[in-house]
């Protein structure tokens, strides 16, 4: 049930009875429900059971200082606004009050005016961050809603078309001439396009938030660049480029999700077919030292005019613009530039126009799994 | 005259089972259509086709599994090839489905958008393959 028809409820913690006494009469005239408490524990209980929106809490008592209450209290109820009372209002207490957890301090004496207007700001505070917390997750809902909206409700029309160009295509042969089966052909390769834009988009709107399915372990790098300098040979074939690679022998060992991996590098050593011409060479290079190994990517192509450098990592950017003879998503450097921030590495990229581009991609060496596991030193 | 081989496509979407139908066609098939669970289950009993393939995710995801137990359970479709078709994000939400482990034999897993020259090779694949 919500709790906005009722009173908001203020806790006063403080060992001097007049002081509590003084603080209920001011606060109930506002129209506050008021709770007090003698002691620390007595507090903490209260405010356990009864969740007040707001608490006062006293830094000087007996047994417990303000200063634990206000920790307790902080961790226990995430929404509390807590104001540390101070008799002597040094700023250091109160900075740590602040730091512990607390909104802002009020110094001994205060007088009516000074309580109620800090509990007015104190509890519209309050209303705020209630209101951005449930705003974000709403965010968040939505975010997530329109993914599977996208991929359920964007993706299946998709496949249709393509299942009827694919039926078409089978039967043009003998039906149709040479000009339509082109035309048929061309919205094929608009449509695939298309789909692998919707795929593309997906996956990075997964890493954003977190949903990407990526199995973590450990894994050698080379085994890695490998079976993606495999996978990308037949297309250099076909576009007489040449692909070599120079892997150090001792790399180590990295944590990370071996098919995102892969996308990675066959990604990169895609775009670097795509600029460079026939002749051409691509040249993948892995060295390592104590605490990182880095895979170079250079290839022999136009390279990238400097002014477009920064912007090659941001979503829908194309060098040639709209021109662009190469079909591209316009975001598979973006994705890239994801997959390695989940890894905790970085890829960056340098270039020379008329003389190539390298890319290079950074990963932490992990020096053994269990220490990783374990959890890390900071 | 050589007898055409039967193929059953199930599957809810109108669009693709006319799209998949002119690709078998083409490839020589006599093609049947069902566009729900219980449609096809029926038109398994009444024309006992060569192969079949149903639609992973119709009305209810899940929907295509029951059609398969159900035609699994009929004395024509214990050997009879069963191809099984997914547009299913391997991604999204129903990426952690496994099939239980006594889950009833499926031939091939097809995803969606099928390749004709694909389907018409694994058809062929399959049905010579007997």
């Amino acid at each position: 049930m919500s709790n906005t028809p009722e009173k908001p409820l203020i806790l006063v913690i403080d060992d001097e009875e007049a002081l509590r006494d003084g603080c209920r009469q001011v606060l109930e005239k506002c129209g506050y429900a008021v709770l007090t408490a003698e002691q620390g524990d007595e507090g903490i209980k209260l405010a356990r059971e009864r969740m007040p929106a707001m608490a006062f809490v006293d830094l000087k008592m007996p047994h417990m200082s303000g200063m634990e209450i206000i920790e307790i209290l902080a961790r226990d109820l995430p929404d509390i606004v807590l104001v540390m009372i101070t008799g002597f209002a040094s700023i250091v207490s109160a900075v740590e009050a602040i730091q512990k957890g607390a909104y802002d301090y009020l110094p001994k004496p205060f007088n009516p005016d000074q309580l109620r207007a800090l509990t007015k700001r104190g509890l519209d505070h309050r209303n705020l961050k209630i209101e951005t917390k449930k705003l974000k997750e709403e965010k968040e809902q939505m975010t997530k809603n329109f993914i599977t909206f996208v991929s359920h409700e964007m993706r299946s029309p998709l496949v249709v078309i393509r299942q009827y160009i694919e039926a078409l295509k089978e039967i043009a042969g003998d039906r149709f001439d040479k000009d339509v089966r082109e035309i048929i052909e061309r919205c094929r390769k608009r449509i695939q396009n298309l789909e692998e834009m919707v795929e593309h988009w997906l996956d990075i709107s997964r890493i954003e938030n977190g949903t990407l399915a990526q199995q973590k372990a450990s894994l050698s790098l080379a085994s890695i660049i490998s079976r993606s300098v495999e996978e990308m040979t037949p297309l250099c074939k076909k576009k007489g480029i040449s692909l070599e690679t120079s892997i150090s022998k001792k790399l180590p060992q990295i944590t990370g999700d071996a098919e995102s991996l892969v996308r990675v590098f066959t990604n990169v050593i895609g775009n670097a077919t795509k600029y460079t011409p026939n002749g051409g060479k691509i040249t993948v290079k892995a060295q390592n030292d104590e605490y990182y190994i880095t895979v170079s990517i250079a290839d022999t192509g136009r390279g990238i005019p400097s002014d477009k450098l920064l912007l090659i990592f941001e979503p829908f950017f194309r060098c040639g613009g709209k021109n662009d003879k190469q079909s591209s998503s316009g975001l598979g450097l973006t994705f890239c530039k994801k997959i390695m921030e989940s890894h905790n590495g970085s890829i960056a990229v340098s270039s020379k126009e008329g003389e190539g581009t390298t890319f290079v991609l950074t990963f932490p060496a992990s020096i053994n799994t269990s220490k990783n596991n374990s959890g890390q030193v900071c | 005259m050589t007898i055409k081989k039967k193929i059953l496509l199930i599957d809810d979407d109108k669009d693709f089972l006319f799209a998949t139908k002119l690709i078998l066609e083409k490839g020589g098939y006599e093609v049947f259509m069902a566009e729900d669970g219980k449609t096809g289950v029926d038109m398994w009993k009444s024309i006992n086709p060569d192969l079949a393939i149903i639609d992973m995710m119709m009305e209810t995801w899940g929907e295509g599994f029951s059609v398969l137990n159900k035609i699994r359970a009929t004395d024509t479709g214990k050997e009879t090839p069963l191809f099984m078709l997914s547009a299913v994000d391997l991604q999204g939400p129903y990426n952690s489905f496994e099939p239980p482990p006594e889950f009833p034999k499926v031939n091939k897993v097809l995803h969606k958008p099928i390749k004709a020259d694909d389907l018409l090779r694994m058809i062929a694949q399959e049905l010579s393959g007997k």
